[in-house]
């Protein structure tokens, strides 16, 4: 029994049609261009993924070649520093490196130094922006606009320009030697630039949120720490690791201020002074240096949750 | 609960433009009251007065009798829904229900039982644990709803809650928001800028221009004895006709002239020689405006036929130079140039044709040209 009339829904043509080829011929949209097109889309889909990846890898390759260039040459042994053509990874790996390190130096003073160092410039630096960030944003007072950038020109200045007058402050009210002098000296570097950073975070923060708090009973300091602070999450985060980052990595001030009392040296106090007038051991300063790093990188592993954005999204419509 | 009462409320973000010039109002306990006006007429600054989030300039605010007009928000006891929501984005959506209670140090247990309580009012029990970016449109407008009946205060205060919602969603809620007002019986003060949200849910609405309070009243009173001409052509949709016309008198009666035609007045011949320079202004509702199968009444030149199935809107030129363009007007219907009729029936309608259209005498409203005020 044939049924001509029926024969399209049939995948392959019926003999009544003629040959394959034929019926690919009449039929208004043929199957394999079709195909073609979609796999032409996969393709390009591909092509441009391939080009993002190969683009990532090389830039990861280029940022993080100094890392392992650092642990490449604190392995190797002394004598092999300077050997041409350099090796990409050293035939006996030397781990005692760490620790004779640690034995040798007193390392573990000069991590918690820097430690203090950090995380009080971060509170101290916070503290005070998130204040003047708050009002900058929220009060409209008449020249606002002029007071924020007048802040930030502060962030102009080089750290050398300002050693000497806080040297000379610090030296007067008695704080040379002391870790407080390098927390204050930081923080007079860092809360004008993370004052500008929160600003512009809470400019994108809606009033109705805190009015709504305000009607809800809360009360006005009550809705900065309930409301507008966890919604800034990511700003702060993002601030917190700015101030964390600049004043663990600072050797300028703690040069300055810190030399004579041994037990106040920071990490990179303590690590430039391995550098010997006639002999430096590379592999040892890269050994300390990567160790000194390494709490930055926890640092950021455990701000990076919050600083992704979009914390407001819900609040409104 | 409570009754609401404004005394001669001045309030001037600058200075120099009143966002509200003495502002009275009362509102008893229990009633639905919208406010109601054009876009910048000092709604929602009347709602923070209101609600202690802005500082009046010069007079009182009073809640159930008591002065409040220098307490800070939290000490109130009202709740607020914000035009787009203010939705805490970092708490879930049994957080934002229970913060007020948080706030007002309410045992934690009974804090959970009126969340889930309101939560169930407003279906929202399955979401209680989602965040509010989680939510759709709707859902965040209910939970901002939620946010307020939770904490039970002597006022509800709503701006413009429904502008985000799409127009379905709109009606909706608009008829689940009353019927949820009605059934708490908490007095509640609604901001909108359309009127046809203001005459579907009030007891009582006010209608405002530049922070100037036009007419207070009831829907049908606003709709059938508006003050003036923005009141009249701000209430209803499609708004009223204006045209202006000489006032002629015979024997007691009043008289204007339109499309060559007498149209009779209704008001007392003594209230219209009052208005003095022997011209005014007149409107009738598109609804008011009736087709006559006669050969009476009005000539006018069909212009444009809007069909909408069985009611028609007909756009009638306007005969002459009779229109009454009322510059500074805010609302469309006042700049208008022609004439609209609404009209339910089965006539088939085509452009150019001359309708006889009869004006009740009664539903002719008469207005000063110039200060726009309604003639009694
Ligand atoms: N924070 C403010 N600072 C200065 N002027 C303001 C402020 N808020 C409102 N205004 C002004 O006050 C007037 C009334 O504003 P309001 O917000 O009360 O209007 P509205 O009736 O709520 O309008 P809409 O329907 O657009 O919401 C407007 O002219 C507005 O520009
Ligand atoms: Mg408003």
């Amino acid at each position: 029994m044939t049924r001509p009339d029926r024969t399209i829904e049939t995948p392959s043509p019926s003999p009544a049609r003629g040959t394959a080829a034929d019926g690919a011929a009449t039929m208004p949209y043929p199957l394999v261009p079709e195909r073609q097109r979609t796999a032409g889309r996969l393709r390009r889909a591909f092509a441009r993924k391939l080009a993002i990846y190969t683009g990532v890898a090389a830039t990861s390759a280029v940022l993080l070649f100094p890392l392992y260039w650092m642990l490449v040459t604190a392995l190797s042994p002394r004598t092999r520093l300077r050997e041409f053509p350099p090796r990409l990874w050293p035939e006996e790996p030397q781990w005692d490196v760490f620790h004779d390190l640690l034995a040798t130096q007193p390392f573990g003073r000069w991590m918690w130094n820097t430690s203090l160092v950090a995380l009080s410039t971060m509170i101290l630096s916070l503290s005070v922006s998130v204040l003047a960030a708050y009002a900058l944003s929220r009060h409209k007072l008449r020249g606002g606009q002029s007071l924020g950038l007048f802040i930030l020109t502060a962030k102009m200045l080089p750290a050398t320009l300002m050693v000497i007058p806080f040297f000379v402050i610090f030296r007067s009210v008695g704080l040379v030697g002391s870790l407080w002098s390098v927390v204050l000296a930081q923080s007079t570097l860092i809360v004008p630039f993370a004052t500008w950073m929160l600003k512009g975070y809470f400019d994108t923060i809606p009033d109705e949120l805190e009015q709504a708090a305000l009607v809800d009973g809360c009360s006005p300091l009550g809705t900065i720490w309930r409301i507008v602070l966890p919604v800034a999450a990511p700003g702060l985060a993002a601030t917190a690791l700015y101030a964390f980052v600049l004043s663990w990595s600072d050797f300028l001030y703690a040069r300055t201020f810190l030399t004579t009392s041994q037990s106040k040296w920071t990490l990179n106090l303590g690590i430039a002074t391995l550098k010997g007038e006639f002999i430096t051991d590379w592999n040892v300063i890269m050994a300390g240096s990567l160790m000194a790093a390494a709490p930055i990188i926890v640092v950021y592993l455990f701000l990076e949750r919050f600083l992704v954005g979009g914390l407001t999204a819900g609040a409104q419509k | 609960m409570a009754s609401i009462e404004f005394h001669g409320i001045t309030k001037s973000y600058d200075g120099t433009m009143k966002a509200l010039s003495d502002f009275s109002l009362e509102i008893e306990d229990g009633a639905f009251c919208v406010l109601v006006g054009p876009s910048g007429c000092g709604k929602s600054t009347a709602l923070k007065l209101l609600a202690g989030l802005e500082p009046a300039n010069s007079g009182r605010i009073l809640i159930d009798g008591t002065d409040v007009t220098d307490l800070g928000p939290g000490k109130r006891d009202i709740a607020m829904v914000f035009q787009n929501y203010a939705l805490y984005p970092h708490m879930s959506v049994r957080s934002n229900m229970g913060f007020g209670l948080k706030m007002r140090s309410i045992p934690r247990a009974e804090i959970d039982r009126k969340v889930e309580e309101a939560a169930r009012l407003l279906e929202l029990t399955d979401y209680l644990d989602r965040r509010p970016r989680a939510l759709s449109g709707g859902q965040r407008q209910r939970v901002a709803l939620g946010r307020a009946i939770v904490r039970e205060p002597k006022a509800f205060l709503m701006d413009e809650p429904l502008s985000n919602l799409d127009a379905k969603l709109r009606v909706q809620t608009r008829s689940e928001i009353v019927r949820l007002q009605q059934r708490l019986g908490v007095t509640t003060i609604y901001v909108t800028h359309d009127q046809t949200e203001a005459l579907t849910m009030a007891d009582k609405i006010v209608v405002m221009r530049d922070g100037v309070i036009q007419q207070i009243g009831a829907p049908d009173d606003l709709f059938h004895t508006p003050a003036n001409i923005f009141v009249a052509g701000f209430i209803g949709s499609p708004g009223m006709n204006f045209f202006r016309g000489p006032i002629e008198f015979e024997g007691e009666a009043g008289f204007t002239r339109l499309a060559g035609a007498r149209v009779r007045l209704a008001p007392a011949a003594n209230d219209l020689a009052a208005i003095g320079n022997g011209e005014a202004v007149f409107g009738v509702r598109p609804e008011h405006m009736t087709v006559n199968g006669s050969e009476e009444g009005l000539p006018l030149t069909l212009a444009l036929v809007e069909s909408l199935g069985t009611e028609k809107i007909l756009h009638f030129d306007m005969p002459g130079a009779e229109h009454a363009v009322m510059s500074g007007e805010e609302n469309d219907s006042a700049r208008r140039s022609g004439l609209l009729a609404r009209v339910i029936d089965d006539r088939r309608y085509r452009a150019g044709d001359v309708i006889r259209i009869a004006l009740p005498p009664e539903k002719i409203h008469v207005f000063h040209p110039e200060t726009h005020q309604v003639v009694p």
